[in-house]
């Protein structure tokens, strides 16, 4: 399944990496281009560089990474045919279903093949995946492309509908993973395909909760024990760089400063308008009748503001560059709110450095809130089996002595 | 492929579903709890009020089954199938809470107990005497029988040690242990390494062994893992023994290093006398004076010759992803590891909090050289799915810990601009780049698409 030498070789799968949401398949075919947004590749240039290599454009238009394919990576960028099992729930699943090394495991079915690579990878060569799909076209689609994948030993498709006719296999897998519109009529089928000399056990991915309770049902009826229900998701975290967050005496401070300008400006219109009301009181003097106060109001709002303006402190100091105290800078706002502050801390030899940035990060803004319901169920070892085991404990079994319980 | 059913896989995954002497169990008791007790010979286990019996009794069994103590002795019971239940009229409007229902003294229960009656048959005339048991519904009814077997049936069932039960069992009992790694967590972190089969593995566990036992157990004794610790002798990896693994398949998988002796410029005194043109090993006179001292020499020599030999290894590098559990920074780790992955090796980190992981995330993405680092968190919730009955389950946990996830990558400062390498043999330009990506590939890609 996959290479594993350390070079990319002719014909080999590998996984172009453009951005975390731009990652694409290739298979590596020399005489072939890949032109992409980020430049311009020849595949032949791509053979004999390491697994894991940046790679430049030939046209200067940017580069990309290749990789090697996983079946985490694949999933990330299969080609759709169905909607396809993420992370999550194939990783728990597999757990669950204690699928390792040399499992023999069925799939109903085969879908997209999300599922289907992982279990490969995980059961390796010594295992089986027994995977059937009822699409005829799908079927045949995935057969190619596990061939394709070199994966073709480790599973095999059937094009069957599970549902009314049943598995090929009897009394032989460790576990089942039945991915059906209607699981519930699959899993007495389900049963037979399951061997019944250990604990085996079966999960049923289903969407909706009526589909959960027919099944529930279904498996309590064919013998099933433990059932339960289980749902997973990925909560992706976004990490960022950030200014440290200002402090509270900054703003007190500031909120200082503002008040203080504040009580100036007042001081200045004060001044200007007794300047106002002397001139006033001159020009009536003069004139000997009233003179437009409306006029006179509005110029002195406008020196107001005039003044307000100059006061304002614009420090414009690149961030990150080391000053010897902290420069408040006021960012005028629209609607009223308070100005945003940008804070440089001071920075002197005889405090501990106050780091400027901090790291902070949030659950992203839009998470997957659902994919399916994760039905499992455990079907015992038949009570028939251990009849040998049965007979060499009474071989064995000797008067008990009275010991204490060997509890750690 | 078509094996007989009893030898099917691999060489220890037959041993594990039986249980045998020396093997450490899993026991579910009707109270819940679970209990690991190890199985030696014809030792006494007891479970107090839920019985007693010989261990012998267990020896060659499947695991997965539940068993009825009668007399001292194991009956092996059908699995238990959930009750449909009628839905009737009845609701509590008329159950006085204050009101003493239930006639039947301890003093008289304790008498029936000791007397051997089972304990179906104290439930029973419990209800009977149970003034009130009529007006319940049938819901309250039921939760009413199970705690009352919870209190008296004399069972219990052995669980298969799989990874997911042996870690849902220690994050239940003490989660400080294993790193506060849940089940998903932990099942999430084996996929994102990629463990496989016939792998090599990079990894420090300060878990208790919880993420060592579970690349052995996925590997199954083909592949290896190379684990890096802070003592100076074998860590003891206490999850390990839970999983029953056959010592052979352990050794023959499993070396450890610690951190000096994984340092390349650290020389180990024991290496650098193995490496010396004259051994001090042996006495300096050439002699061997007894047995046990050639013995003690050659076990030295043995210890050496490994050391030096999973140094060689760990120096070699290509190793197919690193697993980091850790109570060390994990950055100072990863410079330390990293460069000993191969090329689009994975890189995964677990850590209780994330602060931890969003630091040392920041400077990945400033480091060229780790590709794509992201950290998600598990979310997990169990349901009940009684007939009539099915809702999440009350209580649950609250977090198995973070994830960070990289690819190692090489950089390549030139690649921003023209492609470098191999710009001598140039070819002409041969046919388009439709068919170059693989089919469907213009296909919307699995992630959301966001603009850049």
């Amino acid at each position: 399944m996959w290479s594993n030498e350390r070079e990319i070789a002719a014909g080999d799968l590998v996984i172009v990496w453009l951005t975390r949401e731009d990652i694409q398949p290739l298979i590596v075919t020399p005489g072939k281009e890949l032109n992409l947004r980020f430049g311009h590749y020849r595949h032949s240039d791509l053979i004999g560089i390491p697994y894991g290599s940046k790679v430049g454009s030939r046209n200067g238009r940017g580069f990309v990474h290749l990789l090697r394919p996983t079946p985490e990576l694949w999933t990330m960028s299969l080609p759709h045919r169905t909607q396809i099992l993420y992370l999550a729930d194939i990783s728990f699943i597999v757990s669950y279903l204690n699928i390792k090394s040399g499992s023999q495991v069925v799939e109903a079915g085969t879908g997209s093949g999300s599922f289907s690579h992982s279990v490969a990878r995980t059961i390796g060569q010594d295992g089986h995946l027994h995977s059937y799909e009822f699409h005829e076209a799908r079927a045949n689609k995935a057969r190619d492309e596990f061939d394709r994948h070199g994966m073709a030993n480790i599973v095999s498709v059937t094009h069957r509908n599970v549902c009314k006719d049943g598995f090929t296999v009897v009394d032989k897998v460790d576990s089942v993973f039945l991915d059906l519109p209607a699981p519930w009529s699959a899993v007495q089928h389900a049963k037979k395909a399951l061997r019944k000399d250990r604990t085996t056990r079966i999960c049923c991915f289903s969407p909706c909760m009526e589909q959960v309770l027919r099944t529930v049902s279904a498996l309590n009826d064919a013998g099933f024990s433990d059932i339960t229900m289980y749902e997973t998701l990925l909560r992706p975290h976004e990490v960022n760089t950030t200014p440290r967050l200002p402090t509270a005496g900054e703003a007190s401070a500031r909120l200082k400063g503002a008040m203080a300008r504040r009580e100036e400006k007042r001081l200045l219109q004060v001044a200007a308008s007794q300047r106002k009301r002397a001139a006033q009181k001159r020009k009536r003097e003069t004139n000997g009748e009233d003179g437009d106060d409306q006029d006179v109001d509005e110029q002195a709002k406008g020196e107001s503001t005039e003044a307000a303006k100059k006061l304002r402190v614009d420090n414009d100091k690149p961030e990150g560059e080391d000053s010897e105290e902290t420069n408040v800078r006021l960012v005028p706002t629209e609607g009223g709110s308070p100005p945003a502050v940008i804070t440089q801390p001071a920075l002197s030899s005889s405090q501990p450095q106050i780091p400027s940035q901090i790291v902070i990060s949030k659950v992203s803004h839009e998470v997957r809130g659902h994919t399916s319901y994760l039905t499992f169920a455990t079907l015992e070892p038949a009570l028939g089996t251990q009849s040998n085991a049965e007979a060499l404990v009474a071989t064995i079994a000797e008067p008990e002595p009275p010991q204490p319980p060997t509890d750690q | 492929m078509e094996a007989n059913n009893g030898e099917a896989s691999g060489s220890s995954s037959k041993g594990q579903s039986r249980i045998q002497d020396g093997h450490n169990v899993l026991f579910r008791l009707p109270s819940g709890e679970l209990k690991s007790m190890k199985i030696t010979g014809n030792a006494t286990i007891s479970f107090g009020k839920y019985g007693s019996f010989n261990s012998s009794e267990l020896v060659g069994q499947p695991y997965g089954l539940t068993y009825e103590v009668v007399d001292k002795k194991l009956k092996a019971l059908p699995p238990k199938a959930m009750d449909e239940l009628e839905e009737t009229e009845a609701t509590n409007e008329l159950i006085d809470d204050g009101l003493i229902v239930q006639p039947l003294s301890t003093a008289e229960i304790e008498a029936l107990k000791s007397s051997g009656v089972p304990a179906s048959e104290i439930i029973k005339q419990q209800i009977e005497s149970h003034t009130n048991f009529a007006l319940k519904t049938e819901y309250s009814k039921e939760k009413y029988k199970k705690r009352k077997e919870a209190k008296y049936a004399k069972k219990f069932s052995t669980i298969e040690p799989t990874v997911f039960n042996v870690c849902e069992y220690w994050f239940n009992k003490d989660k400080g242990r294993i790193h506060d790694i849940r089940s998903d967590t932990l099942a999430q972190m084996m996929n994102l390494a990629n463990i496989r089969p016939g792998g090599k593995y990079l990894a420090v566990d300060d878990a208790s062994g919880l993420i060592a036992s579970s690349i052995l157990a996925r590997m199954d004794g083909h592949g290896r893992l190379l684990t890096i610790c802070d003592v100076d002798s074998p860590p003891a990896y206490p999850i390990l023994v839970h999983m029953n693994f056959d010592e052979d398949m352990i050794n023959s998988t499993l070396a450890s290093l610690n951190w000096a002796t994984a340092e390349e410029d650290y020389v180990p005194s024991t290496i650098s006398s193995l490496s010396s043109v004259v051994p001090p090993t042996e006495p300096q006179d050439g002699i061997i004076r007894s047995e046990r001292q050639k013995q003690r020499l050659n076990k030295r020599k043995n210890i050496q010759g490994t050391l030096a030999a999973t140094r060689e290894e760990l120096f070699a590098g290509e190793f197919d992803s690193l697993i980091i559990a850790s109570d060390y920074e994990p950055y100072s780790i990863l410079e330390r590891l990293a460069p000993y992955l191969s090329g689009s090796g994975s890189i995964v980190i677990h850590s209780p909090s994330i602060e931890v992981l969003s630091d040392v995330q920041a400077k990945l993405r400033a480091d060229p050289q780790y590709l794509g680092p992201s950290i998600t968190e598990g979310w997990l919730r169990r349901y009940q799915v009684l007939p009539g009955r099915t809702h999440p389950l009350m209580m649950v946990t609250g977090s198995g810990g973070y994830i960070l996830h990289a690819i190692k990558v090489f950089d390549d400062p030139s690649a921003n601009s023209v492609l470098a390498v191999k710009q001598k043999n140039k070819k002409p330009k041969v046919d388009n780049d439709e068919d170059a990506k693989m089919e469907g590939s213009s296909e919307p890609p699995a992630g959301e698409t966001k603009a850049e």
